[in-house]
């Protein structure tokens, strides 16, 4: 029996899977801008910090992972990088 | 509706030239949306600060992934999606190959064009094979002028088996100022080619033909 080929555009995933399995080789249109790190700053009050620090050392995270985490949990879209801990370590320590 | 990608690995053969004409000869008969996936963005530029005739749609998109479901959702409203993609082999081209109904792969009379050209073509059948259905595609030839060496480029694509449109664009001053006017000349060489591939192309069933009923008297 014959094979009836559909004649109908193919759906956004089909084309994309369509495309990548037949020219796998090609580069994206455009490079996604590299995501660099940089510095944020807040003031704060001594005791909130405290309380913020005393938080983490309890839970075995830095200052940073804990804030983070929390704003990550109200669905803001938190880079994977910034939940981790990425204290330099000394040698030896 | 229609899906039209102009497409070819080659940069500086016309695909933003051609998408352009077509946005002049086509905005006021149907409804045009241009998809803009070359990075330059110099279509969604010109359509922004230059381009005066009836209005189009345009959204700039290189990443395949949008790109590809703006395909699907523009194809739905739109008489025609006309996608205009970048001058090197990327992603963003594949997807809106395989997405078409049909594609122009404009070309210059160079070596490297009609190579590219019939690489293009070929890229085209592979897509097609893959999503199983009939995706055509022609060359374009640009900038054309009657010279021993257009008639080489012909034999060359003739020889190679490659399919190309009957119509070309010649190399009219008049195309160039279109890229800062914004706009086509009414009458002239121009207007005559660029109907005459407008022509070409509804009788391929590459565009949407709009008919207008006019002095319909009903009795």
């Amino acid at each position: 029996m014959k094979t009836l080929k559909p004649r109908t555009r193919p759906s956004a995933a089909e084309a994309l899977a369509i495309a990548a399995e037949t020219a796998p080789m090609l580069p994206p249109a455009q490079m996604p801008a590299a995501d660099r790190a940089a510095t944020l700053n807040m003031r704060l009050r001594e005791a909130t910090i405290s309380a913020i620090a005393a938080a983490a050392k309890g839970q075995g995270l830095t200052i940073k992972q804990l804030v983070v985490r929390a704003v990550a949990d109200t669905g803001v879209a938190v880079a994977a990088a910034d939940l981790e801990d990425r204290t330099p370590r000394r040698r030896g320590r | 509706m229609t899906v039209l990608t102009v497409a070819t690995d080659k940069g500086g053969v016309g695909k933003t030239l051609l998408c352009q004409l077509l946005a002049c000869a086509l905005a006021g008969r149907m409804r045009v949306v241009m998809l803009d996936a070359d990075p330059t963005a110099a279509l969604s530029r010109w359509a922004a600060r230059a381009y005066e005739g009836a209005p189009f749609e345009t959204v700039a998109e290189a990443g395949e992934a949008r790109l590809a479901h703006l395909i699907a959702a523009k194809a739905e409203a739109a008489d025609l999606v006309l996608v205009d993609t970048a001058g090197f082999g990327n992603r963003a081209a594949s997807v809106a190959m395989t997405s078409a109904d049909a594609v122009i792969v404009p070309a210059l009379v160079g070596e490297a064009d009609i190579t590219e050209a019939e690489r293009a073509v070929g890229l085209v059948a592979a897509l097609a094979r893959a999503a199983r259905r009939d995706i055509p595609a022609r060359v374009l030839l640009n900038r054309v002028r009657r010279t021993t060496l257009t008639r080489h480029a012909l034999a060359e694509l003739t020889a190679a088996g490659v399919p190309r449109l009957g119509s070309s664009l010649s190399d009219l001053v008049a195309y160039g100022e279109l890229t800062y006017s914004g706009r086509l000349p009414a009458q002239g060489p121009a207007a005559a080619e660029v109907a005459g591939l407008v022509a070409e192309l509804e009788g391929l069933g590459w565009l949407p033909v709009m008919t207008t009923l006019r002095n319909v008297v009903i009795t």
